[in-house]
């Protein structure tokens, strides 16, 4: 189909189908695709670009899954450089973040599949996180984690996710979908949940009104195809139950992982994936630029190529700096919101639902 | 000279009318002209022999008049791709010719087939004949190479056509310059350069005139000999015209066509700077459109969209805009070494991190061996070029640059892209001479280009502010005319974070293009950001990757006449020059061989020419490597 009438569709607001995402991919003119998402950007957001304060905690790196894009986890407790965080330990990280004086909305929790650990742990940590500042959201687990829950200790999803929540959990982030494909994840994370697994614990959060989020780790050995699939995917999911808050496509940085052969995708790649993904995700309220993964000037740029968010402070980015990230591992609240105002747009700060979002006090202004 | 007659030898064929128009008819210069017709060798020849004071003649004529000429500025007939009227026929593929028949009428064209068949692998045998017999003599694996008019009719004959003109610009990559004026250094009084340039402005508005006097008597249809005025030639003699010019002149002498390979000489341009055309829309979006097409840009517009634009309208607008100038998909980049001959420096801007005051213990001047060593690893690296800039070093004098000049020119094939305006400026107080008897002298010890650096804001009162010691704007442009008078090319940077306003930064575009209308020397334009870390001097304002993107945009659409626009991914990271190349950007700049590689020196390299050319694909244009006039390297 022809990019003038996939626009049409675009803006009358009927769906675009796999063939259309094809063509948007294969479009030579950047520029125009970026046109286009950024139309459909601003009509819901306007110049609105949000971004929340947080806190990433990575509770352990021990990881059975062994999967081939990662530089972060290790194989067995006793490897080098292999970590478990006590629950004090972690919920301590938040502690020191509120005692300097940072007030972060959200705790963000990842990590790896830890065999040796009781589930108590893991409902510990969310209440001592909880307890500690109650007005925080715990947004921890990906779907991956939750599913190896499920496995390990003979729990059902749903059992597993009402534990969870009943301890303090808000949100699932959305992480370890990768691409939602049998055939990329044989490749690259055989042992990983599979994409249909992937999909069902994000139905169950969503029935049990557990809100998330849905990434898609681009760049391995996905072909387009697979890629509109994993997006056509999510649209599919999302259309059934609206759990979905944000969608966040993340670049494959291949240092130091056994797929290191790879090049790295590009910025003008990164940004052709925005601005698709927000043409063929209309049911998705938030396209979110990680500046982590994409860098700062890219992430920057992407406001103006379909996403409206730059994720947050963070504080202690781990995973992605394991494989060579050059961003800084945290920024500070003001210089995200002189990145946005660079770029042009209204910087609002946000809490994880995109619910209490205010924009940004003039005192923040550079 | 002005109370006789100018005599002007034209060339006879159609595309040399729009030229002549304006005399031919008398509507220019009345009683100041003598104008005649004739083949286009015969035209140089009439100069020569002082028959002629002024002829419109074949480049190829220019060159082997040993630099005693001077050309027309604005003025040439020229192509970007097929031309039509410079043709090889043959009954037989090109591959398969024994003998070339050349057109005596051009000596230009005798020497481009030569070129291109070489760059094919190809050497046939080379016969000269008269221009009216040269289809009869095309038969089996005898080729001809045809010339003019006589191509319309002649092209239909034949089973394999080549023009040349669409095989030298997709092998350049610039356009080829067939023709045009040049005459000895004198023949000119004031005034004579305006009349040319009128007789061509008025022969441009003419041209469906033109060609349809032209069609009927040689039965060809109106269509195409309008078509060949307006789309395959064009008459304008810019920045990329001159580069084209100077490759083909090189190319040339590379395969011993020429003896010499003389600079490109202008008589002094007389021209006003081209003003902008009125604006047909008073919104920003028409405007930006506008732009996009290719309309000059007033200052107070391009104030308007450096202030209000957004950034993806700026970029959409500027990526039209390269398309059309760059309408190939390529983008290209450069293998060169950037030597930095001496950190001592007089003029201690207060943005500067580099320089050591004359006589701090870290002052260096590079030796003789340590820069042949950079030099050997650079050819060895396949670079083309050095960037050859340093401090003011008060020690330095012109023969230490001349004697350098020369023994880098007698031991390396290397380009000498050196000595910003502050430091050709610096010299010329040092020694007393004017800045074009520098200039010239250095260009005899071997200097080819001149880098734009120094530029940052051109605007007195920031300048004051931030780098007091250093030239003035009109010390900076001064220097450029100059350099670009006596036949050199140079580039121009931008340099923002120094507190400057969208009038100081449409500003600086406008005197450049006012520059750019008079010299056409400027090949690219190059900006980043103020590099603020370890500087004496606070970043002022935003230098953020968007508010580059911005800049770069901004400039493709305000500097009209610059055909380059470079990224610079050295300052601002990979991923926004690779963005920049959606932003107006055609070139990637330089593959920056590392200061200090050693062993690995291959690898690093090899590495970073291949992720440049990763860079560009994923930005969807073919990589191709450059030298300094943006001519394609194979």
């Amino acid at each position: 189909m022809s990019f003038a009438r996939i626009a049409g569709r675009v803006r009358k607001g009927a769906p675009l189908a796999q063939a259309d995402g094809l063509a948007l991919f294969a479009h030579p003119d950047l520029m125009e695709v970026g046109s286009l998402a950024n139309e459909a950007r601003e009509r819901r957001h306007g110049d609105r670009a949000y971004f929340n304060r947080n806190l990433h905690i990575n509770p352990t790196n021990v990881c059975v899954s062994a999967c081939r894009l990662c530089s972060f986890s290790r194989r067995r407790a006793t490897d080098a450089g292999a970590f478990v965080l006590g629950v004090d330990e972690a919920v301590g990280k938040l502690r020191a973040c509120l005692a300097a004086g940072q007030r972060p909305s959200e705790v963000h929790v990842v990590g790896g599949l830890h065999a040796g650990l009781p589930f108590d742990y893991f409902t510990s940590l969310v209440a001592g996180l909880k307890t500690t500042a109650p007005d925080i959201t715990v947004k921890a687990f990906s779907a991956v984690e939750i599913f190896f829950f499920h496995r390990l200790y003979g729990m059902s999803i749903e059992e597993v996710l009402r534990r969870l929540m009943a301890a303090g959990l808000g949100a699932l982030p959305g992480g370890g979908a990768e691409i939602l494909s049998p055939r990329v994840r044989r490749l690259i994370c055989p042992n990983k949940c599979g994409a249909d697994e992937w999909l069902e614990v994000h139905r169950a959060a969503h029935r049990l009104g557990l809100p998330s989020n849905a990434t898609m780790l681009y760049g391995t050995v996905e072909t387009l195809g697979e890629r509109v699939e994993h997006l056509l995917r999510l649209r599919e999911l999302q259309s059934e139950t609206g759990g979905f808050l944000a969608f966040v496509p993340l670049p494959f940085h291949p240092e130091n992982t056994a797929l290191a052969e790879l090049p790295a995708p590009t910025a003008a790649e990164s940004l052709r994936v925005l601005a698709v993904s927000r043409l063929l995700l209309p049911n998705v309220p938030h396209i979110k630029a990680y500046w982590v993964s994409l860098g700062l000037a890219t992430a920057q740029t992407a406001l103006w190529f379909g996403a409206d968010d730059l994720d947050g402070t963070i504080s202690e980015e781990k995973i992605y700096h394991q494989a060579g990230a050059r961003t800084p591992e945290g920024l500070s609240a003001d210089e995200i919101v002189r990145l946005i105002r660079a770029a042009g747009r209204v910087p609002v700060e946000r809490d994880t639902f995109y619910a209490l979002a205010r924009p940004a006090a003039a005192k923040e202004a550079p | 000279m002005s109370a006789r007659r100018l005599r002007l030898a034209a060339v006879s064929f159609l595309n040399a009318r729009p030229i002549t128009h304006g005399i031919e008819r008398g509507l220019v210069g009345k009683g100041r002209f003598e104008l005649w017709f004739d083949l286009p060798a015969r035209c140089a020849e009439a100069v020569a022999e002082g028959e002629a004071d002024l002829a419109l003649m074949p480049v190829a004529s220019y060159a082997a008049a040993r630099g005693e000429l001077r050309l027309v500025p604005g003025i040439a007939i020229a192509s970007r791709g097929p031309v039509r009227t410079v043709l090889l026929l043959g009954d037989v593929p090109w591959e398969e010719m024994e003998t070339i028949v050349l057109d005596a009428a051009s000596r230009t064209s005798q020497v481009l087939v030569q070129i291109l068949g070489r760059a094919r692998g190809l050497a046939p045998r080379c016969e000269s004949a008269e221009h009216d017999r040269i289809v009869d003599l095309v038969r089996g694996r005898r080729g001809g190479l045809l010339i003019g008019d006589a191509c319309f009719a002649a092209s239909r004959r034949f089973a394999h056509v080549y023009d040349l003109g669409a095989e030298w610009t997709a092998r350049v990559g610039l356009p080829f310059v067939y023709a045009a004026w040049a005459g000895r250094p004198d023949a000119l009084a004031p005034g004579d350069v305006a009349l040319l340039q009128e007789s061509l402005a008025l022969g441009l508005a003419e041209r469906e005139a033109i060609a349809r006097g032209f069609a009927e008597p040689n039965r060809i249809d109106i269509e195409t000999s309008l078509r060949y005025l307006t789309r395959n030639i064009h008459y304008e003699l810019g920045a990329s015209e001159l580069c084209g010019a100077a490759a083909f002149v090189e190319r040339g002498h590379q395969v011993g066509l020429f003896g010499e390979k003389p600079a490109l000489r202008f008589y002094a341009n007389e021209a006003r700077p081209r003003p902008a055309a009125a604006r047909l829309s008073p919104s920003l979006d028409g405007l930006l459109s506008e732009a996009a097409a290719g309309r000059r840009l007033s200052f107070d517009e391009g104030v308007a969209l450096c202030a209000s634009a957004s950034l993806h309208d700026l970029g959409q607008a500027a990526d039209a805009r390269r398309g059309h100038l760059h309408p190939h998909g390529v983008a290209t980049y450069i293998i060169d070494r950037n030597i930095n001959y001496t950190n001592a420096c007089t003029t201690a801007c207060h943005f500067c991190n580099f320089h050591r005051s004359p006589g701090d213990a870290r002052v260096y001047v590079l030796g003789e061996d340590e820069l042949a060593a950079k030099l050997r690893e650079t050819v060895d690296l396949g670079g083309l070029q050095v960037l050859f800039q340093g401090g003011v070093n008060p020690d330095l004098g012109l023969t230490y640059f001349e004697d350098l000049f020369r023994f880098m020119k007698s031991s390396f094939p290397l380009a000498i892209h050196g000595l910003s305006p502050e430091e050709i400026r610096r010299l010329a107080e040092r020694e007393d001479l004017s800045i074009p008897a520098v200039i010239e002298r250095l260009v005899a010890a071997g200097l080819d280009s001149i880098p734009g650096g120094g530029a940052e804001i051109l605007d007195d009162e920031i300048r004051r502010r931030i780098s007091p010691r250093k030239c003035s704007v009109g010390t900076w442009l001064e220097v450029m005319r100059e350099a670009h008078r006596l036949g050199l090319r140079s580039t121009a940077t931008m340099v923002f974070g120094f507190g400057e306003e969208p009038r100081h930064v449409v500003g600086h575009l406008d005197k450049l293009r006012v520059l750019q209308d008079e010299t056409a020397g400027f090949t690219a334009f190059i900006c980043w950001s103020f590099q603020a870390e370890g500087s004496r001097l606070p970043l002022q304002g935003d230098t953020s990757a968007t508010r580059y993107l911005r800049m770069l945009a901004l400039a493709r659409l305000y500097l009209d006449n610059f055909p380059n626009l470079q990224v610079s991914w050295v300052t601002m990271g990979p991923a926004v020059g690779q963005v920049g190349l959606r932003f107006g950007g055609n070139d990637f700049g330089s593959a920056m061989i590392e200061e200090n590689v050693v062993a690995q020196a291959g690898a690093v390299f090899k590495l970073s020419a291949s992720e440049i050319e990763a860079c560009i694909r994923w930005a969807g244009f073919s990589p191709r490597r450059r030298n300094m006039r943006y001519e394609w390297i194979e």
